[in-house]
């Protein structure tokens, strides 16, 4: 099965709530997140009584050796329907790859399939006191036994081998990523949500820095945090009788399985490879190109994705990311800047995952960024990590 | 250059069914990869299926490769989130394509030392560290160009 989404733009978003983002909330992840998603709901205009799904992806993104307790360290969708005080008939977590793209896509998906009519998205964060990737293991089983016994281990390295590989291959520098930090920070200093609000970072303070796993430096990764996003899923039609102008889901896709590899071996041309059929794949579903696209919310979990996605999604050719960040290219408030960070991202923001990318789409395309309201913004697309390992949703401001 | 590090305390390889020849492979320091028995393809690690032909009973038998490969990607690990490994750093990594089959590609630490004149295309051969009595994790070593392997 292949072509346009057979739902596109039938399913909207109505509403949503972010927390503060910040390193250790005061408050049970559980509680913040309740908090959350009853603020969402009552943004859209809806009442307890009208939630009739919850949708969610639940992973706790670390390597560390954290024991998961569910409302304190993660919120399933399980644990959210006991907890919020509606009466859901549908409650679903999300388990494949891409976590906010895949359980967006599960959301609408619940909507367009009329299993629910009002559901309640969410995704909430935490960080753990202590090392947050940091592991006391002493004996390695499974997969990893493979790799950890000589060091190789956890998500630095995992970005470090292809991140190097890119600049190897393509003759670029660290040098040309201080573009992507400065914009991602000089824009999520203006978020008053943001764990980054009001610290922007200079490219003199990014470039001393010193590596940690060469060539990532400790501002190419975003930082642990606490915090939690809700959104409203419906209908279209249901959502034009709402207060907020609706947010219309065009197309979503999936990233294929990825080789089958070591733990956390991702190799440039699996990524690149991966990445260019995610893109065939949503261009498609949601019936857009790049040149339709004015909001690019690229994924910057770790600032390499920002040139990957870049090539991958066609806003430059292969190999030339690193030249095209530069000179003002990605700067938003520049006209004819392609604003791919105009959210924050995850590293002006804080680890919200592809939070901050589908919020920016929202707020932006609904006409509610406020002050950092952009004059143009019809079409955004909100990437999930990594092209080969991850997925994308279009959004649209009008149906069509 | 074999370099021996005896109770280093860096966690350890948990040999279990599918994985002991290869660490028992290891000990004696030959570098020993999972071959499908149904189409022959070498892979690392052997999972419940084989990724290259699809078998769900690939009856993973573990020969002897040659350990020679070539460099796609490194990097120096400064700061390490495992224990033990802190009198180790820096280290450098490389992620490398063995020789044996397209895309086979092993992870291992480069024993040159964090300085090392590493580069993508360049050969390696494998090495092993000695972690403990009866344990040596595969790495590997830059060796001399081969024709036909050397560059990109």
């Amino acid at each position: 099965m292949s072509g346009r989404f057979a739902a596109s733009n039938k399913v909207a978003l109505a509403g949503y709530a972010q927390s503060m983002v910040q390193r250790h909330a005061d408050r049970p992840l559980g509680a913040l997140a309740v908090d959350t998603a009853r603020r969402a709901i009552a943004d859209a205009g809806l009442e307890l009584k009208d939630v009739d799904g919850i949708v969610a992806a639940s992973l706790f993104p670390t390597a560390g050796s954290h024991a998961v307790q569910d409302g304190v360290s993660t919120v399933t969708a399980g644990w959210m329907a006991e907890h919020l005080g509606a009466e859901p008939r549908y409650v679903a977590g999300f388990q494949g790859i891409g976590q906010v793209s895949g359980a967006m896509a599960l959301a609408v998906n619940t909507v367009a399939g009329g299993a629910a009519d009002h559901v309640l998205f969410y995704r909430a964060l935490h960080n753990p006191r202590g090392s947050y990737h940091g592991n006391t293991m002493q004996t390695i089983d499974g997969p990893q036994q493979y790799t950890a016994p000589a060091g190789y281990f956890g998500p630095l390295a995992m970005i470090a081998l292809p991140y190097n590989e890119y600049l190897q291959r393509y003759g670029a520098t660290r040098e040309s990523m201080a573009a992507v930090l400065v914009e991602a920070r000089k824009n999520g200093s203006r978020i008053p949500w943001s764990y980054w609000h009001g610290k922007p970072l200079t490219a003199e303070e990014y470039l001393a820095s010193p590596t940690l796993v060469d060539p990532v430096c400790r501002y190419d990764c975003d930082i642990p945090v606490d915090g939690v996003a809700a959104f409203v899923v419906t209908s279209a039609e249901r959502a034009r009788d709402l207060p907020h102008k609706p947010v219309y889901v065009s197309g979503y896709a999936h990233s294929a399985p990825p080789p089958r590899r070591l733990p956390v071996h991702w190799p440039l041309d699996d990524i690149m490879d991966g990445g260019a059929e995610t893109a065939r794949r949503l261009w498609e579903h949601a019936g857009v190109g790049p040149d339709e696209v004015d909001l690019p919310q690229l994924y910057d979990g770790f600032s390499p994705f920002i040139w990957f996605w870049l090539e991958v999604l066609g806003f430059c050719p292969a190999g030339e990311a690193h030249r095209f960040v530069q000179d003002g290219r990605i700067d938003g408030d520049r006209p004819g800047g392609l604003p791919v960070l105009s959210g924050g991202g995850a590293l002006g923001n804080g680890r919200m995952h592809g939070i901050p990318q589908m919020l920016e789409c929202y707020l932006q395309l609904a006409g509610r960024a406020g002050e950092r309201q952009r004059p143009k913004a019809t079409v955004g697309v909100a990437c999930q990590s990594s092209p080969h390992y991850g997925g994308a949703v279009v959004y649209s401001a009008e149906p069509f | 250059m074999t370099m021996t590090h005896q109770a280093t305390g860096r966690p350890l390889p948990a040999p279990d069914e599918s994985s002991s020849p290869y660490w028992e492979a290891a000990a004696r320091h030959v570098l020993a990869l999972a071959r499908c028995s149904r189409c022959e393809s070498l892979t690392i690690p052997p999972g419940q299926t084989c990724p290259h032909c699809g078998s769900t009973d690939p009856a993973f038998a573990f020969v002897p490769v040659s350990g020679r490969g070539t460099v796609r990607s490194w990097t120096v690990v400064r700061q390490s989130f495992l224990p033990g490994f802190d009198a180790d750093l820096p280290y450098l990594l490389v992620d490398v394509e063995l020789a044996e089959q397209p895309g086979l590609r092993m992870i291992g630490r480069l024993l040159d030392g964090p300085d090392a004149p590493v580069r993508v295309g360049a050969p390696v051969d494998v090495a092993f560290e000695d972690v403990a009595p009866g344990v040596a994790v595969p790495a590997f070593e830059l060796g001399a160009a081969r024709d036909g392997e050397a560059g990109e």
